[in-house]
């Protein structure tokens, strides 16, 4: 099956993209209190100088993400 | 002005997200008349300050930990919601102000129309509001008062704009307050801005008839929080979880549809009321962090700030640590040719002065250290720091929130790990708590350069690379290994599945705010003072008991034996009286302990002597070189022994040290082993019992203290034994 949705991780520098939705709730409880909601426009600033994180913009907020609580969120493709 | 009770005194909670200028705001209103609040319950540190209304009235104002939300995920982000949800204790507040930043207002009002729901008179205060003015954004204060029927004020916290407004403002809440309260006019709960949907309004009914709650809201919150909230007693928890389960409430399901219907219904109120610019895509922010965050210029950038920042702290440091020991020598010499030759005079100069130098010289070091990193805080690099090391914490069972403990330890651990309070994973805070005095603070600095003089030739490799200073820096990397390895290795052991959180804000560079960095510096010298110099002092003069006294007459008889062979083999008047003192100390029971233990430290290199030493300095690391300076007959010369220069009272020392024999061998006591194997005991071990304190009040049992003087002592022991082998 073809998958419906993109990560964070698939983005490329600059690119940006729509969370649709959300697949663990403890982290979309943090995540959207921090004001990553579903329909927020995430940009890929740049990934972290050891791996595993990213720094994005969403809708213009700041944030550092692990790559787990990256690929919790589902993007637009 | 406040007559009465604690009850009768207002409070105003200040609330806002972490970033939000809160702080800023808080130390405006407030100045230095601030204090740590006692909220029983938490470990968490609210800030409490006295706010002064124009009419002479008073006020008590909180500064609570930032947070976004009602549903925290660390401790720190608890207490808000642990205070908030209980109308009976005694730091509930009257009034909250709750702090946005308006530049990013959108974001910033979710927990603003939690504390709506909440039915606590409440104000909005739009802080930056410079800073909205220069990116061209226009706010209509009236038109989101109306909307959400509280008081509206853009101030801002670092100029002050509107801050007396603000003041006026709360005085006129508090007296519309205090007006209903007199008249016991019934609170009627005004409509509120969330809609419980059908299941959360069942649960939070049931839950008002059982445990007597007005606040529907409120109610609802108990359900999410009731297992953790401390104020519950455990009929009470059982009967929400009852009704939790029975009504099949999911909490974390019910919790993210609530904040995104909150979302949806004031987004449009907000963008309603503001106008603002299209954003810049290209920040100055954007570009310092190109550089500050890159994948390899981040990185030796960050090591160089810190190199830099440890050269500032020993060069600024040594002058008024200088004037302290002096002065303190100058106070004890004094006091010593002024008082009776009595116990008690020992008492005054050796027992309580020597401790509360011992505690105030550490002072310039930690108070320059935090000044640094403060800074790199309020400019916001350590969430850079955060978000870039937090892959390689993570692998020592650590989180990327543990640089800012990791680096604060450098100064001294008491402090450094009541900063671990912002990691909301347990494990990784725990790991982080525990591994945290494996960093060599400042006070085993004076231990490291007496030791390095002694046993290191001061020769330079290549020309320009002292070795002194090679192994200098050997122990803070020695001291940051030890901690890397145990924190993987209790990774290792505890293996507890929790979620654990990144997810942080990396706010907007601003220039410091010297305010807000000064209290900050003042605070965390103070949590030293208070913290560690406590017991720094209580041990000092316990220990200068245990060696001025003995068992028996045996000091007496020490000291006129000693008297004698001075006489006999015609020493000077200064050399007699340090051989009197140094039989003195080996008579006492210090030195009977000392002897006791040679025997466990023997294959470590060393003997009773050192072993008084290695007693003596458990208060306080650097009480090693003046017990040593006593021990070798250096008479009153003890106190410049700290100093870096190279001084005619260190050298001596270090001779004497150098002639010292083991009594049965008479081999060498101080043989390049002994001192390299001494350096790292040093490095390793915990000595220092004000750390023990503070770990036993952050994790709340002495299992963890005991088990972390436990491995610490054990990793020393090994790793001293090791070296010493190793080198002899």
């Amino acid at each position: 099956m073809q998958r419906r949705y993109r990560n964070i991780s698939d983005l490329k520098t600059n690119e940006s993209a729509r969370a649709i939705a959300f697949d663990d709730s403890e982290l979309a409880c943090k995540l959207t209190s921090m004001g990553l909601l579903p329909g927020t426009r995430i940009e890929m600033i740049r990934k972290s100088p050891f791996g595993n994180a990213y720094y994005v913009k969403a809708d213009g907020v700041r944030l550092a993400l692990r790559q787990e609580e990256a690929a919790s969120i589902f993007l637009e493709m | 002005m406040n007559d009465g009770g604690d009850s009768s005194v207002l409070k105003i909670a200040l609330i806002g997200n972490p970033n939000s200028g809160k702080s800023t705001v808080f130390n405006q209103l407030t100045g230095l008349r601030q204090r740590t609040g006692n909220f029983p319950g938490v470990t968490v540190e609210v800030k409490e300050g006295t706010l002064r209304f124009p009419n002479g009235h008073e006020a008590t104002l909180y500064d609570f930990p930032g947070t976004y939300s009602l549903y925290p995920t660390s401790s720190d982000e608890k207490v808000v919601a642990a205070v908030l949800t209980n109308t009976a204790d005694s730091n509930f507040p009257d009034v909250l102000v709750y702090v946005a930043d308006v530049t990013k207002l959108e974001k910033h009002l979710l927990l603003f129309t939690q504390l709506l729901d909440l039915n606590i008179p409440l104000l909005l205060a739009l802080n930056l509001s410079d800073s909205a003015a220069e990116l061209g954004i226009k706010v209509n204060a009236s038109k989101l008062s109306e909307s959400f029927g509280v008081p509206v004020i853009s101030i801002s916290g670092r100029t002050g704009h509107n801050a007396m407004r603000l003041v006026m403002e709360l005085e006129k809440m508090v007296n519309t307050q205090q007006s209903k309260a007199k008249s016991q006019q019934p609170t009627v709960n005004s409509p509120s801005f969330y809609r419980l949907t059908d299941l959360e309004k069942q649960v939070s009914e049931a839950i008002r008839q059982n445990l007597g709650i007005q606040n529907p809201y409120r109610a609802l919150l108990l359900a999410h929080h009731a297992p953790w909230l401390q104020f519950l007693n455990p009929n009470e928890k059982e009967t929400v979880s009852a009704i939790v389960s029975t009504k099949n409430f999911q909490s974390l399901r019910a919790q993210v549809d609530e904040t995104l219907e909150r979302y949806d219904r004031f987004i449009p109120i907000s963008q309603a009321a503001i106008v603002s610019p299209p954003a810049f895509p290209n920040t100055p922010t954007d570009r310092l962090d190109a550089v500050l965050t890159h994948r390899v210029g981040g990185p030796l950038i960050f090591f160089t700030v810190m190199m830099l920042i440890f050269q500032a702290i020993f060069d600024w440091s040594v002058y008024p640590m200088d004037w302290i020991e002096n002065g303190f020598a100058l106070v004890s010499d004094f006091l010593t040719a002024q008082m009776p030759a009595a116990w008690y005079t020992e008492l005054l100069t050796d027992g309580i002065l020597a401790g509360l130098g011992g505690i105030l010289v550490f002072v310039p070091q930690i108070a320059i250290l935090f000044l640094l990193i403060s800074i790199l805080e309020e400019v916001g690099y350590m969430s850079r720091v955060v978000f870039m090391f937090d892959k390689t914490m993570q692998r020592f069972g650590m989180n990327g929130r543990s640089m800012v403990s990791l680096i604060s330890g450098t100064a001294c651990a008491v402090p450094a790990i009541m900063s671990s309070r912002t990691i909301g994973n347990w494990q990784e805070r725990l790991i982080t708590v525990m591994v945290t005095p494996f960093i060599s603070c400042s006070a085993r600095i004076p231990v490291y350069l007496v030791l390095i003089g002694l046993a290191v030739p001061a020769i330079k490799l290549g020309g320009f690379l002292s070795l002194q200073s090679l192994v200098f820096g050997a122990m803070y990397v020695l001291g940051v290994l030890a901690a890397f390895v145990s924190g993987w290795a209790m990774k290792r052991w505890l293996r507890r599945r929790e979620h654990s959180f990144l997810a942080i804000e990396l706010p907007v560079y601003r220039m410091p705010q010297w305010k807000n960095v000064l209290l900050n510096v003042w605070e965390k010298v103070k949590a030293f003072i208070v913290g560690a110099g406590k017991v720094i002092l209580v041990v000092s003069i316990a220990l200068w008991g245990l060696s001025r006294f003995g068992p028996g007459d045996s000091i007496e008889q020490a000291e006129s034996a000693a008297q004698t062979e001075a006489l006999l083999t015609n020493l000077d008047s200064v050399d007699a009286q340090g051989f009197v003192q140094q039989r003195r100390l080996e008579a006492s029971w210090a030195g009977q302990a000392g002897k006791l233990m040679e025997p466990a430290i023997r294959p470590l290199g060393y003997d009773w002597k050192i072993g008084i030493a290695l007693l003596t300095s458990f208060a306080a690391r650097e009480v090693f070189t003046g017990t040593l300076a006593v021990l070798y007959n250096m008479g009153s010369a003890e106190a410049d022994i700290n100093d870096r220069s190279e001084n005619a009272a260190k050298a001596t020392l270090r001779e004497r040290m150098k002639n010292e024999k083991f009594m049965d061998t008479g081999k060498p006591v101080y043989t390049l082993a002994t001192a390299l194997s001494l350096l790292v005991f040093y490095a390793l071990s915990m000595q220092c019992f004000s750390t023990l304190a503070v770990v036993r009040r952050e994790t709340g049992s002495w299992k963890w203290a005991a088990l972390q003087f436990g491995f610490m002592s054990v990793a020393a022991y090994l790793g001293a034994w090791a070296v010493y082998v190793l080198f002899s």
